[in-house]
This record gives structure tokens, sequence and C-alpha cells, in this order.
């Protein structure tokens, strides 16, 4: 089974994150933060990972930098999640490395579509 | 009284938030017991005003009492030896490159109690390392406690610290004495710099400079968050640039501090100053 | 070669070594224009100088870029934890650096008592991540008002990922009498996030 890592700080969002995820038949692990998931990467294998951008210690552009430095993690796609569609914000996820960047909420079928492109 | 799913829930949540440590379903028994303790000890009567009490009390006093009987906190030779392993097979190796010739690298073990834990990375780098002989090594042990200090440097274990050991190394670095009692050599003793330390007194913490490899283990997890932060900015400025800092199993930077790096090895992680 | 134990002369010498003026003023000019290693351990030692120190911490924070300078000032502060504290690092929070507006939220959660006389600006603010930012400290400051704060959020602002996050950070803390407010949030925001929390806050109180 796929597995996707959510990372956000927030608990409800990684709750509500995880219910549409399993609904759609994927496997899911959660972490707070950037370097929380930065050290589950590091040991298992991830799908694809759904990272919000304002976390505490290590935040989402940074975990992302750190990913695609790391020529065993290079490859993993990236959902970058943001609470505001500015274009500064957009620009940044994409020159970090992100392969998407999407705007919360997340609605279902944005996700359904994403989780089917990407993994 | 038993805690229901929805209260476990909610405790385990806010616990993994806290510590990093998550109690899967399977340990509910486990916390549900320890939980009642404390909610008697402290007087409260519902899940809801304990849990109220613990999040809400400035100090953190209860937190960290309630962590206290969470974790196990044993201490014994040879404990999380996985990190030992990970020490002489690959960073030591590391520390080496970045190394001035002539300089010795520098172990810190802290809070060291005891002393299970310098005495069982000296004994590994003389068994396990193969190039002990050609470095100088320095190891640095503190602890708060004088008396546990004191403990330490005597060296003197009973059959529960050393049952991790195996036979050939109980009988080269151990004396054995009466009541199934077993004493550290001299020259072991000799070895290892015990220093009382208080972590926090700014005067004090600052002579421990140009430290190449850290050993904290499951005591981060007893500070509040401030503390942790403070602690690990106090290493961070200690260590040399690439130096390592080994913490608990179960403990993280995640929840501490953003500056080290994190590296995986076979045996685990453990994090890096950046170089 | 092998284990070795150091001696206290070699320890002097290194103190000797280091003996550079550390007075307020040697500490300040080396925050400002030291490099990082230099400019880290006068932020770290500025501590000890308490609300003298609050001005040149604070506008050194305003123009450095280097993360682990960063930590040791905010590190320092939060030592301090005086009220001017709170006025110098609010208006960060509208930094473009993510990672110093993440950290400065950080070390506000840690010093409630200085973010409390702002909240009612900060959860007017006109830019809808700054009133997100606002939520995240405030939800930790333990004051008894902050349910009644962040049911007002719930029930006025106008953004669903502000009401987003004030719902999230009511998850815990929510008290039966808000039952009906909490649940009309439904009818504003026909989303399925809003309409997940709303169920989930309604679970916990029953």
């Amino acid at each position: 089974m796929k597995k996707i890592l959510i990372v956000d700080d927030a608990t409800t969002v990684r709750k509500y994150e995880r219910q549409l995820v399993e609904e759609m038949g994927f496997g899911a692990e959660e972490a707070i933060n950037g370097i929380e998931a930065l050290e589950k990467i590091l040991n298992e294998r991830f799908d694809l990972l759904l990272v919000d951008i304002n976390m505490p210690k290590m935040n989402g552009y940074e975990l992302v930098r750190e990913i695609r430095k790391n020529p065993e993690l290079m490859e993993i796609p990236v959902v970058m999640i943001s609470t505001e569609a500015s274009q500064e914000d957009k620009i940044k996820a994409y020159e970090a490395g992100a392969n998407f960047y999407i705007v919360k909420p997340i609605r279902p079928e944005t996700l359904r579509s994403l989780l089917n492109i990407l993994c | 009284m038993t805690l229901s799913d929805r209260e476990f829930e909610k405790f385990r949540e806010f616990f993994y938030r806290k510590t990093g440590i998550f109690f899967p379903d399977t340990k509910k028994k486990f916390v549900e017991k320890r939980l009642l303790a404390r909610m008697k000890a402290t007087g409260h009567e519902s899940f809801r005003s304990y849990f109220n009490f613990v999040r809400f009390q400035r100090s953190g006093e209860e937190l960290q009492e309630l962590t206290n009987a969470l974790t196990v906190n044993e201490t014994y030779f040879f404990r999380e030896k996985y990190q030992f392993e990970s020490l002489v097979e690959n960073v030591l190796d590391e520390v080496l490159e970045y190394k001035e010739d002539n300089e010795p690298i520098r172990i810190w073990s802290i809070p060291c109690a005891s002393g299970e834990e310098p005495y069982s990375i000296a004994i590994y780098l003389l068994e396990y390392w193969p190039r002990i002989d050609e470095v100088d090594v320095e190891i640095i042990a503190s602890d708060i406690d004088t008396n546990v200090l004191e403990k330490a440097r005597k060296g003197i274990y009973n059959l529960r610290s050393v049952k991790n050991l195996p036979k050939h190394i109980l009988r080269k670095y151990f004396k054995r004495l009466s009541g199934d009692r077993y004493e550290i050599i001299d020259d072991l003793k000799e070895a290892i710099d015990f220093r009382q330390l208080n972590l926090f007194d700014y005067r004090e913490n600052k002579k421990y400079r140009y430290i190449d490899v850290i050993f904290c283990r499951n005591m981060l997890i007893y500070f509040d968050d401030e503390s942790r932060l403070k602690a690990a900015q106090i290493f961070y400025d200690s260590l040399n640039p690439g130096g390592f800092i080994f913490l608990g199993h179960s403990e993280s930077m995640s929840r501490i501090c953003s500056l080290f790096k994190v590296r995986k090895f076979k045996q685990g992680i453990v994090y890096q100053k950046p170089l | 070669m092998g284990l070795k134990k150091r001696t206290q002369r070699e320890e002097q010498k290194r103190e000797e070594k280091r003996a550079i003026k550390r007075d307020l003023d040697g500490l300040i000019t080396q925050l400002q224009r030291g490099d990082r290693v230099q400019r880290r351990w006068a932020a770290r030692d500025l501590a000890q100088y308490g609300e003298e120190a609050i001005d040149p911490l604070c506008s050194r924070l305003e123009k450095e870029t280097d993360p682990a300078v960063q930590e040791a000032i905010l590190s320092s502060l939060m030592e301090i934890k005086r009220p001017p504290i709170g006025e110098r690092l609010i208006p960060l929070l509208r930094s473009d650096d993510a990672g110093l507006r993440n950290r400065v939220i950080e070390a506000l959660q840690s010093m409630p008592e200085l973010v409390e006389s702002h909240v009612d600006e900060l959860l007017g603010d006109p830019d809808p991540d700054m009133r997100i930012f606002a939520i995240n400290i405030i939800q930790w400051v333990k004051h008894p008002d902050v349910p009644k704060w962040l049911l007002e959020v719930i029930k006025r602002d106008e953004h669903i990922n502000v009401v987003g996050t004030a719902l999230d950070a009511l998850t815990d803390i929510a008290t039966e009498d808000m039952k009906e407010d909490i649940l009309r949030v439904k009818e504003r925001f026909d989303d399925p996030y809003i309409h997940f929390v709303v169920d989930e806050i309604i679970k916990g109180l029953s």
C-alpha cells in the first residue's frame, strides 16, 4: 500500500488529511514539523509528502530544500500547502523544490487528483 | 475508574506533542495506571480536571512528574548500545575528518549519573574502535548531583548494572567484589574526568568547549520547553562545527531545536552541528 | 594515544586566549560587527544584562539572517522576558523570512504575558496570515479568556483559514455553552474541513 506523510503542526488538519488519504486507499503517517518529518522520511519510504508551510522548528520550505539535497530522498513528490494564495509563496514553494502548491483548506477532489497524478 | 478511549486519545495527542513519545493503543492500560496514580497524588477526581491542571500549570512541574512516571529510566552498562556502535562505526571517523592533527577527540557524557554511560563509552572504544591507539580521546562526564558523581568515581556496581556486558568484558575491565558486586579497574577510573555541573550555570557551562561528541540521553525529556531549548543551545555552542550529539532513543530534536542537522546512520539518528 | 584526561593547565590557556572585552558595550559591538560565531556568543551573553540588552538584541534581530544567531537572540530574549520585547517582536511576524517568523511565533508562545495586551490588535489585523499567527500564539496563552477570544474569531472572521485555525485551537478548550456558535460555523462555511473540525469539537463536548 502506498504511504503518505502528512506534515502539519495543527492536530485537526492532520486528522482531516489522514481521513481523506485513508479513504482513498493510502496509508498515512504524521509529523508535526519539518524535523520530525525528515526523521521519519530517513527511516522509511513514503510515496508522497503533504507539507504545510508554517511550522515550528523547520518550516515547509526548509524541509523540502533539505530533501532535495539528499540523493536518496530527492525524488519524493511533495505537495506544499499554504493558507494564502500569494504569488510569492507559490514561487518560493517551487524554488524550494515542491512539485505542487495548493491552498488550504484542502478539497477532497483536489487531493484525489494530486494523489493520482503523483503517486 | 478507567480512562475512556477519547480521553486516552486526547492525552496521547498532548503527550506526543510535548515529548514526541507516542503511546500505541496497546499501551492504554500502562498509561491509565500511571495517570490515575498522578490524579490521586494531586487530588483530582476527574481526568478532565487533571488534564487541564497539567496543561496549564505554568511551572510545568506536574508534566515533569507525569513524564517521570511514564518513562522508564534505568541505567546500566551498554544501555542503548546501538549508539555506541554508531559512534565507532561512523561518527568518530567523520569527526577525525575535521579534526586538526594532534587535537584530542572530546566526548561529553551528560548526565553521567552513577557512571555507567561514560565507562560504557570508554570500554566500547577500547574494545571496538580500531583507531583508539592512534588518537587521544578525552571523556568528560558531568552531573549536577554530587552523590551520584561520588558513586561514579568509586565505580562499584551490582549485577543489574552489568547484566548486558559480555563475560570477557566483565573479566577484563572489572574486579569482582564480594556480594555480587563489580568494581571498574583503576585505569578506567583514572581515564574519565568526572565533574559536577549545573548545565544552566552560564559561567560553568562555558568551560565546555571544543567538544566532538555529546551523549545526552534521557535528560532533556524531563525539562520544560524553555529549558530544553536553552540546553540545546549550550550543547550547540560547546560542540566543534561538525560535532555530534546523541539523544535518548525516544527523544528528538524536533521538539527542541532546529540548529542541528539530522543524520541517519545504520543504527539510527544522530544530530550534527553543521560544519 | 587512547584515553586521556585533560589537565587543568590546558583549560586555563584556552580561557586566556578568549579574553576579550565582555562588558555590555563590548558585547553590543560584537553582536553588531562580529562573525556569526561571535554574534551568537554575544547574543547569549547579553541575556545576563536584562532590560538593557533588549534594544540591542531586538535591533540586531531585525537585520539578522543567520538562523543560529536568530535563535540565540530569541533564546536570550526569552530569558529576559520583559514587556518591551512583545512590541519589538510582533512586527517581525510580517517578515518575509519564514524561518524568522516561525521562531518569533515560538518565542512569543513561551512569553504569553507579553502578548495579552496586544490580542485585539493582532486578531483585528487586515492580513489573514497575521491573524493566523496571532491565533497560533494566543492558543497557548494561559488566560481564562482565551476560549472567548477564539470564539469571537469563529463568529466574526471572514477568512476561512483564520476560522479554521481558531477552530483547531478550540478543539480541547471549547466549553458546552459554545456549542451553538460552533455549529453555526458550518452554515457560514460549506467546506469539508470546516465541517470536520466542527464535528470533532462537538464530539469532544459530549
